[in-house]
């Protein structure tokens, strides 16, 4: 009896094994069904998320204030004082209203600089049984969002565009393992690649035997072809350590980023970048030259014509 | 099947919002493990499957579809072959916490290793290994909390389904 229950257990395991196992085959070869069913499994939780984050955000934002608790309290001095300073200029502001405006003017501002971006809110984080680091952000296809455009938060690159439905988007975030992004280092303009490392941490390996890297070198994206998966200019982050232990022929270096990812409440993607892209040198506007062409006639009287300036209208004495 | 989509629900997007100090927890892996642990034989074989299969739908999940139906159908069988020894642990509060936290790093070092085997890229062993002590160190944290509530849940269930 025993021995029978026993025998329809690894029946069952078998079927289930290779049940599994031709699932994990189908998606690997690209099929549409286990995609899709991802797909739809994000538009239904989308709006389960947007409107859990806004509940449950403060619960989240207090086990990060405790994680923080050190540096904060280090910190706090500071802000004291940076308080004081901005109790002074919110007696200044009339209203709410009033901020909003300036607010609104600032992004404008931001806006005539370069990219056009849709702003959205977090409204989940990945599942840590997956080891991957993404984010899910409550705009998508119908607010002009695709796959491989750059995001970005208020300081620099935080990640790519990975899936999208129509109202909820997923982003691979900077610091994920298999995060990598070209960058340029701002002082040298060498060029390296950036890894993501699973932490606040990235390595930064340098693409130019000759170059060198400095603590505190300043990075940038340096774009993709068609500005994605990476407009250029984006600031990225800053060279923390060199490594100059390392024996292979480019020099690498750790950087940490701008960007704080356990912080993210808004970020911003990147839909269309500047039509003059920060990684070309800024050129002078070419003047137009003006050509004057002169027929000489045999009539005493010599005609001038210019070309292509309109004949000046003679008025009649 | 419900009751994991629930599970997974809140997983997504309440308790991953949660930004731990170390790694992060996850509570449909604890939940899934415990309730792994209290079928029977068969039983916790279809349910390691059926609990990867939703697993598998997570849209950040970066590993095949599949993959983790493939695991916790694994830890189903490693559970199902272990029945009495299970059974005496799950009537040890502590013992069952820590069997849970051990079902739970069991199935994410299974992951690493398959998902290694299919070329994926799960960071650095360092990093790996923060994440999988600090799901050990939040699911036996976390787990005495929820377990008596599971525990009825189970009951409820396993009468419903003996009345029928």
């Amino acid at each position: 009896m025993a021995r029978g229950s026993g025998n329809r257990s690894r029946l069952l395991l078998i079927i289930l094994l290779v049940t599994s196992l031709f699932l994990v085959t189908l998606d690997l070869r690209g099929v549409s069904l286990t995609k899709s069913s991802r797909s739809i499994t994000q538009s239904i939780l989308a709006p389960v998320q947007n409107g859990v984050s806004t509940v449950f955000s403060p619960v989240g934002r207090f086990f990060s204030s405790v994680k923080n608790f050190g540096k904060t309290k280090a910190e706090l001095d500071q802000v004291k004082a940076a308080n004081n300073l901005l109790k002074a200029q919110l007696a200044q502001a009339a209203d709410s209203k009033g901020a909003l405006a300036q607010l609104k003017g600032l992004l404008n501002l931001a806006g005539q600089g370069g990219y056009k971006i849709v702003p959205a809110r977090v409204i989940g984080r990945g599942s840590s049984a997956s080891f991957s680091q993404t984010i899910t952000i409550d705009a998508g296809s119908s607010d002009g969002i695709s796959v491989n455009q750059t995001v970005i938060s208020q300081n620099g690159l935080i990640g790519v565009v990975k899936t999208v439905t129509s109202n909820s988007a997923i982003i691979l975030l900077i610091s994920d393992p298999s995060f990598k992004v070209g960058v340029r280092i701002a002082r040298s303009q060498s060029v390296g690649v950036l890894l993501g490392q699973g932490n606040s941490q990235y390595q930064l390996e340098l693409l130019d035997p000759t170059g060198t890297i400095e603590n505190g070198d300043v990075l940038v994206t340096n774009g993709s072809q068609g500005n994605r998966p990476f407009v250029p200019g984006v600031p990225v982050g800053q060279v923390s350590s060199v490594d100059h232990t390392n024996s292979s022929l480019t020099q690498t270096a750790i950087v940490r980023s701008y960007a704080n990812l356990n912080d993210l409440g808004v970020v911003s993607v990147i839909i269309s970048a500047p039509s003059v892209a920060p990684k070309n040198p800024i050129s002078p506007t070419p003047q137009p030259t003006i050509t004057v062409l002169v027929t000489p006639t045999p009539t005493p009287s010599p005609s001038l014509s210019a070309s292509p300036t309109p004949t000046p209208h003679k008025s009649k004495a | 099947m419900f009751f994991f989509f629930v599970l997974f629900a809140i997983q997504e997007s309440a308790v991953s919002l949660i930004h731990f100090p170390i790694a992060g927890f996850s509570l449909y892996l604890a939940v899934t493990i415990a309730l792994i642990a209290y079928e029977d034989h068969d039983g916790s074989i279809i349910m390691g499957f059926l609990a990867g299969i939703v697993l598998d739908l997570s849209p950040t999940s970066n590993g095949p579809f599949g993959q983790w139906a493939l695991i916790l159908t694994l830890v189903g069988y490693v559970f199902a072959s272990n029945r009495e020894s299970i059974f005496d642990a799950t009537s040890a509060p502590l013992t069952f916490v820590l069997l849970i936290a051990f079902g739970v790093s069991a199935s994410l070092i299974f992951y690493l290793f398959f998902g290694l085997l299919l070329g994926e890229s799960n960071g650095s062993i360092g990093r790996d290994l923060i994440v999988i002590i600090g799901n050990i160190i939040w699911t036996i944290i976390f787990t005495p909390i929820f377990l008596p509530l599971l525990r009825a849940f189970q009951k409820a269930t396993t009468a419903s389904r003996q009345s029928k």
